[in-house]
């Protein structure tokens, strides 16, 4: 019986999503911390849930306020973080060092920041939302913090640490999500969801390519 | 037979151009003879009569007026009368006006022709003005209309020509077969008919290419991808496609890098061409001599579009450990192209087995490992599995791998076996022990299992004393202090009643009243030569006679025994050892199937009646002689031996008016005597309850009569009439004489009446084989009892 608790509950925690098994500090130590395959594991799994849910809040928006509206053709070149020049292909990706992938990725995330926050309180004004759009909206704005940070605290892991020469893109936007005339609203909030959606893959791919990097020696 | 002929209807009159007309007439039924037909007109109001000038060039009932004799501005008035041999008969009149019945002919000799001038197919068709009869008139103008469809629609195209007796179309679609027709119509009128119908095919080579589609782009390992399109009809010329790209953000455009590598109408985009997180801008464009034709534009992001190829290299292993279930081990890699080490690309996957004979795949989702371990399969079963994957969590799945098969051996371990054989043959043994066991010994068995139930005549239990609750009075009851009984014949139902005659003694029921328990017991004393005893034996009470003097106890042995006996007769009754001089006691003991009770009959000696006492034995009735008696005893045989059983006394019930009698009586009578029953010479002793006993019934007592105990049996308190009977508790045996029966207090004033005799006589019916012994040892206390408690007299009888 005993047992089979402890099984039970050794099952849960194990398999439970974003819980991974706490680094064990050896009594004594001063400067206990999570190991950079840590972070990384944990930064992984949080930038998949991220564009999960980026791609699941397209999909509904999709579905429901874009049909045959044809947005698709309009939203190219809609998004504010083209600026950013990142890696466009797997080879591009390759050549890039680990730091400055790494800030590009921060760029991106920072980038991010401010529309997050507008897309999820603006969303609420959309007529008949769906809660799981509202919801999710929240929850991307809330778990992209979280990727910020850990992206930072990795970034602090290597010996030069600048995190002062990140570079974003400021985000102009707020205004179209708040027109008057519905159909450019809806595009507004389009282009965003799309543009969100791709660099969540982004930081999505670049993640795993560095993990395998450095962590498993591109040996995943 | 002949008449004249029907008449004839004038069907039609039409001019084609309106210089002549003719006019048509049907005839009717010719009557049987050859008729004449003949057509008169009149003009206007004109009362002259013309005859048709032309029977013929009309055609055959026709009349045929021409130029002469049309006047346009007439109204001609004409009948057609039909002429035999009999008679004639006269159409209806019909008037007509030559501009109103104007319809030409339908044109003639419509032509059509294909003419293809620069890139566009014309329809050319010709035709000429219907015919006339006269051709010199040639001066009329006919408007005409013409009308085309393709062959397989219902709907035409109408189109209002002038005058002109052609005209071209501008074919759109290639491959199809038209068809016209035209008609025309003077100035005023009718349409003509419609000319008959003529059909062209148009050639297919003749038209640009259609639209073609694009059908799908797919990225097999997220590093190149291809679209495929869908050609539309090439108009019947050799068709060139290009397609033409444009990347978001440049406004170049460009032309597919590959037409060849994935195959025919596929442009395929190698490593260098392919960027991601960028929208791409596809068009196909279709091209041939005719001309050209675009599709539509689709709009693709390349991270996706992305499905991996199905997983390779799977191998099934089936692993036997020992002692445990065989399990199947299944390992797949990853489909070549993918690059899974660079972590560019992740793939999951899925499998799905089915029994072979199954229709219902299960699904399994495996995850990102590329082994997995079945152990839920079924032995001897054959399965088919697959597998597939997935890129990135959210890209497209791959095809189904090929389907592989495998087999799971019979797992047919012999341990296994042996343990079944065993089961089954230790099951099967234990069957059959019990079938056979039930067969023999069934009767035990049922009554192992099924023990008869008892009535509740429980020796020493007082449901009198269980009410009121009081354990103590219970305990005492149960016969705690008993003395073991003596008797070992156990098929006799003995009970020991021990009369002592006391002349002193004197019924008190005042004492009674002191005795506020109603557990008042009789009170054992020793018996003393005065002691009666008798024993009752249902069973054998003739073989009885034989035993009087075994049954009689050692030192006490009376001539009322005999009595008792004579009196009996052939009844079997308990033997009442009488043991007083005086005294005469008599029980009677119905012949009972069960135990035998028997009364105890006190009598009035100086020593204390001892009371052996059965309860669960037929009620007897006790006659007691008033004189003597002071206390009536009862007796009731116990036929069980428990201790258990239910004491006769807490039985007995007498009426309170009995008993109040009796004592009266008793208290009278200075020496109570107890007749022996043989003063009675009733053949049929009142007393008795054959059944069993365990009231005692106190009937009223008559002066003449015995004051009498009838021991109620039980079972026959239904057979009782008399509803009225009560028992009276013995509150206690005084000096082995009396027995003191408790007031009854809800009857304390109720007006003694006469015992009817008949309650006496119905008990009296079956005489009880009882054996009585008297256990001269047996003391029994009952002083906390109301009822008489033969139980702590006697022994126990089985």
């Amino acid at each position: 019986g005993l047992l089979l608790v402890v099984l039970l509950v050794s099952n849960m925690l194990l398999t439970k999503e974003g819980v991974t098994s706490l680094p064990i500090c050896p009594n004594g130590s001063v400067n206990c911390q999570l190991s950079l395959g840590e972070l990384f594991e944990r930064a992984v799994k949080l930038s998949h849930y991220i564009h999960l849910l980026s791609t699941e809040i397209f999909n509904e928006f999709d579905e429901r306020y874009a049909q045959g509206r044809d947005f698709i053709a309009r939203a190219v070149n809609g998004c504010h973080t083209a600026s950013l020049t990142t890696p466009e292909d797997k080879e591009q990706a390759q050549q890039t060092h680990h730091e400055d992938l790494l800030n590009l990725i921060l760029g991106v995330l920072r980038s991010w920041n401010d529309p997050l926050i507008h897309l999820a309180s603006e969303v609420q004004r959309i007529k008949e939302a769906p809660d799981t759009i509202l919801w999710k909206a929240v929850e991307i704005e809330e778990k992209n913090k979280r990727l910020l940070e850990g992206i930072q605290k990795i970034i602090g892991r290597f010996h030069s640490g600048e995190i002062g020469n990140e570079v974003y893109s400021q985000w102009e936007g707020l205004p179209s999500l708040q027109l008057a005339d519905e159909d450019s609203r809806l595009f507004a909030f389009y282009t965003l969801l799309h543009c969100f959606r791709r660099d969540s893959n982004k930081i999505d791919s670049y993640l795993r390519l560095l993990k395998c990097r450095l962590i498993h020696n591109n040996n995943c | 037979g002949q008449s004249y002929p029907g008449k004839p209807k004038i069907i039609r009159c039409r001019s084609l151009e309106k210089e002549t007309f003719s006019c048509w007439w049907k005839p009717g039924s010719d009557g049987g003879s050859p008729t004449n037909y003949t057509l008169f007109y009149s003009k206007d109001s004109e009362e002259k009569i013309y005859e048709c000038p032309d029977y013929r060039t009309s055609g055959p009932n026709s009349c045929y007026f021409d130029k002469k004799h049309t006047n346009p501005w007439t109204t001609y008035n004409i009948t057609v009368m039909a002429t035999n041999e009999i008679g004639s008969n006269s159409s209806d009149p019909q008037y007509v006006d030559v501009t109103s019945i104007v319809q030409p002919d339908a044109p003639a000799n419509l032509s059509l022709e294909m003419k293809p001038s620069a890139s566009i197919m014309y329809l050319w068709a010709k035709w000429s003005p219907p015919p006339l009869a006269d051709v010199s008139s040639n001066s009329h103008v006919y408007h005409y209309e013409l009308r085309l469809k393709p062959e397989e629609k219902e709907e035409w195209e109408t189109i209002s020509l002038g005058e002109q007796t052609e005209y071209k179309v501008i074919i759109r679609q290639a491959g199809v077969k038209y068809v016209v027709q035209v008609r025309c119509m003077l100035d005023l009128g009718e349409w003509s008919e419609w000319s008959s119908a003529r059909c062209i095919q148009i050639p297919k080579g003749e038209s640009p290419p259609e639209k073609p589609t694009i059908i799908k782009c797919r990225s097999p390992e997220k590093e190149t991808f291809t679209c495929w399109w869908k050609p539309g009809s090439d108009g019947g010329h050799p068709t060139n496609y290009t397609l033409l790209y444009s990347k978001e953000g440049e406004q170049q455009i460009y032309e597919c890098p590959d037409y060849r590598t994935a195959g025919p109408n596929s442009c395929y985009f190698d490593k260098k061409h392919t960027s991601f997180w960028t929208i791409y801008n596809i068009t196909v464009r279709a091209t041939n001599e005719m001309g050209s034709n675009v599709s539509d534009p689709r709009y693709v992001d390349v991270t996706y579009i992305v499905q991996p190829d199905p997983p390779v290299n799977v191998t099934l292993e089936l692993k036997k450990p020992i002692n445990r279930k065989t399990y199947l081990v299944l390992t797949w890699s990853p489909p070549p192209l993918a690059d899974i080490r660079s972590g560019w690309l992740t793939l999951e996957y899925e499998l799905r087995l089915k029994p072979e004979e199954g229709e219902e795949w299960e699904t399994v989702f495996v995850g990102q490992q590329t082994q997995y371990k079945m152990f839920s399969l079924n032995p001897g079963k054959k399965y088919i599995i697959q597998i597939h994957c997935k890129a990135d969590h959210y890209g497209l799945w791959s095809e189904w791998s090929p389907e592989y098969y495998i087999e799971i051996p019979t797992d047919f371990r012999v341990r296994d076996m042996v343990v079944w054989i065993v089961v089954g043959v230790l099951s099967s043994l234990v069957c059959l022990i019990m079938s056979w066991t039930m067969v023999l010994k069934g009767y035990r068995m049922i009554a192992f299992f099924l023990p008869p139930v008892p009535g509740p005549r429980i020796k020493g239990i007082d449901t009198h004393l269980l009410e009121t609750g009081k354990s103590e009075e219970l305990l005492s009851a149960l016969g705690c202090h008993g003395f073991p009984p003596t008797s070992d014949c156990e098929e006799l139902l003995i009970e020991y009643l021990e009369v002592e005659d006391s002349e002193d003694q004197q019924l008190m029921p005042s004492h009674d009243k002191g005795h506020t328990s109603k557990n008042a017991k009789m009170i054992p004393k020793e018996t003393s030569s005065d002691s009666i005893r008798g024993s009752c034996d249902s069973r054998s009470l003739l073989a009885q006679k034989g035993r009087e003097s075994r049954a009689l106890p050692s030192t006490l042995q009376t001539q009322d025994v005999r009595d008792v006996q004579e009196n009996k007769g052939g009844k079997k009754t308990c033997k009442m050892h009488h043991i007083a001089s005086e005294q005469e006691t008599v029980l009677f003991n119905d012949d009972s199937t069960k135990s035998s009770t028997w009364p105890a009959v006190q009598l009035p000696n100086n020593q204390p009646p001892v009371f052996a006492y059965h309860s669960t034995v037929d009620a007897h009735k006790i006659i007691l002689n008033t004189t003597n008696v002071n206390i009536a005893p009862v007796l009731v045989e116990n036929e069980e031996k428990h201790q258990s059983q239910y004491p006769i006394t807490e039985t007995v019930h007498n009426n309170m008016e009995k008993q109040r009698e009796m004592e009266n009586l008793l208290s009278k009578t200075d020496q109570p005597t107890v007749r022996a029953k043989q003063n009675r010479p009733n053949p049929r002793p009142p007393f008795w309850n054959p059944k069993l006993m365990d009231y005692v019934e106190v009937h009223k007592v008559r002066k003449e009569e015995d004051p009498s105990l009838f021991l109620q049996h039980k079972g026959n308190r239904g057979k009782t009439k008399k509803s009225t009977k009560e028992y009276t508790k013995v509150s206690t045996v005084v000096d082995r004489n009396f027995l003191v029966l408790m007031p009854d207090a809800r009857i304390q004033h109720r007006p003694v009446s006469p015992e009817p005799a008949t309650e006496t006589r119905q008990n009296c019916q079956q005489g009880q084989d009882e054996k009585n012994t008297f256990p001269s040892e047996h003391r029994r206390d009952n002083s906390g009892s109301d009822y008489m408690d033969p139980t702590s007299f006697m022994p126990s009888f089985k």
